[in-house]
């Protein structure tokens, strides 16, 4: 049996992992290295070299590969070491290998599963078209509670209607037609992450979008002030 | 040399002003101060150079100079013929001083963190880290908004003194353990500002990411 329920938690969205970068998150005090190679794929691995044990979300990327930050080995996509620059006539033993998560998108969300196998099935809110990223925020509260107080928190949208899409998803919905989707990654003990996207006329405008994730920092307020 | 900088290689502050005059790709002579383990900013001789006790001063043709925001400003205004770094437009000027404010003010708390964690200093972490993810949070919401908008930089299209002065001790905040985890568009606009040309790296802030 493996430490993690088998479900599908949002660790980001999707335009913020740049192509070439290496980032950092956390599902339930689980560390992740989220990364990006020039091909555009996105990785999720535990965030803990095979070698010594740095973390994978200090690394660089080059090309298709992640560096290690301390002594440089290079990984490929599937975890697979492949280089080792102080051995650099040296095939890496197959043995080793950095602990690769899913990593799959939808909504314009990074999603991952941390279930040794998973098969439990993406959450589903519709099509996949339509939504329009508007920004991921942490507040200081854990992901249930989080979850509970989204219900009733001020988020200073005229005729919000919260409504829940599933586990770990809460929905706000408006008069106008206006959909928010907010995908709740648990962090830790006293932490959730808030990544929000969003559907609807209103949304479409970059200006729109600002005002909007405006309104996420103020729900946020609403969230730990409660 | 007109330009001398009382430096340490590890300070943040003092690593603001070598940024600056790197970008500008002026020459500068180094008086390096031993502040750690030495403490010589608080010796007698260096609180003649500055009675608060601190790096980095700036000594510049006559003017000596403390605080690296202040630096910041008379750098740019005295050798960026451009005009770029500190912009005098009345749509920007006010935002760059706005948030040279809070690089020398809200942000320090970042600083505290490091040096309870790296030199030892005594002093309250848990409000120092707290306090300093608090003003990460500020930078975040700041930043994720410019990234709507289109923007990379805190001010306007362009880097400036603001993006300086808020980069070191954001770049730093893991020697005081305080995570980027939480902070999408402060990651990646550290990522912008390394890639600048002339970006010099210091010890803790690798060169590319
Ligand atoms: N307001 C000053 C503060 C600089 C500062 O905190 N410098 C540190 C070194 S990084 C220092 O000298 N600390 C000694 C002290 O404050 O006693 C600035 O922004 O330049
Ligand atoms: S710890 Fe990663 S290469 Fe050594």
């Amino acid at each position: 049996m493996g430490e993690f329920r088998d479900r599908w938690t949002a660790v980001g969205l999707e335009h913020q992992v740049e192509p070439g970068s290496s980032n950092p998150a956390i599902v339930d005090g689980h560390p992740l290295a989220i990364w990006r190679g020039e091909n555009g794929q996105p990785n999720i691995w535990h965030d803990r070299c095979p070698h010594r044990g740095m973390r994978l979300s200090f690394g660089f990327v080059r090309g298709d590969t992640l560096r290690c930050i301390y002594h440089g080995w290079g990984y490929e996509s599937g975890g697979q070491c492949v280089s080792i620059p102080a051995h650099p006539e040296l095939t890496p033993p197959k043995t080793i290998c950095a602990k690769v998560y899913p990593a799959t998108t939808r909504y314009g969300i990074l999603w991952t599963n941390l279930a040794d196998e998973p098969s439990s099935p993406l959450p589903d809110l519709g099509p996949e078209e339509g939504w329009h990223p508007l920004r991921s925020l942490y507040v200081n509260c854990p992901a249930e509670t989080t979850a509970d107080r989204l219900r009733g928190a001020d988020c200073g949208v005229p005729d919000a209607k919260a409504g829940n899409g599933g586990d770990g998803i809460a929905t706000i919905e408006t008069g106008s037609g206006l959909t928010l989707l907010i995908a709740i990654q648990a962090v830790g003990a006293d932490k959730a992450g808030l990544h929000v996207v969003a559907r609807g006329e209103d949304a479409r405008a970059s200006g729109q979008r600002l005002e909007l994730a405006r309104k996420m920092q103020r729900l946020r307020c609403a969230l730990e002030a409660q | 040399m007109a330009i001398k900088l009382h430096d340490y290689g590890l300070s943040g502050s003092c690593y603001k002003v070598r940024l600056l005059l790197d970008f500008l790709e002026l020459d500068y002579e180094v008086e390096k101060i031993d502040f750690y383990p030495g403490r010589q900013h608080k010796s007698l001789d260096f609180l003649e150079i500055n009675p608060l006790g601190q790096i980095p001063v700036l000594d510049d043709d006559g003017t000596r100079l403390r605080d690296a925001q202040a630096i910041l400003c008379h750098i740019a205004n005295k050798y960026d013929a451009s005009g770029r770094w500190l912009p005098h437009d009345p749509a920007r000027f006010g935002q760059v001083m706005m948030w040279l404010m809070f690089a020398g003010g809200e942000l320090m708390a970042a600083s505290a963190a490091r040096l309870h964690d790296v030199m030892g200093y005594r002093l309250d972490i848990e409000a120092a880290r707290r306090n300093a993810h608090a003003a990460f949070r500020i930078l975040d919401d700041h930043l994720t908004e410019r990234e709507i908008e289109g923007g990379q930089w805190i001010v306007g299209e362009e880097p400036t003194v603001a993006d300086i002065a808020c980069f070191p001790y954001t770049a730093l905040a893991g020697d005081g353990g305080i995570g980027h985890e939480d902070y999408p568009a402060l990651r990646n606009w550290m990522r912008a500002f390394r890639r600048l040309p002339r970006f010099q790296p210091m010890s803790g802030i690798a060169e590319f990411t």
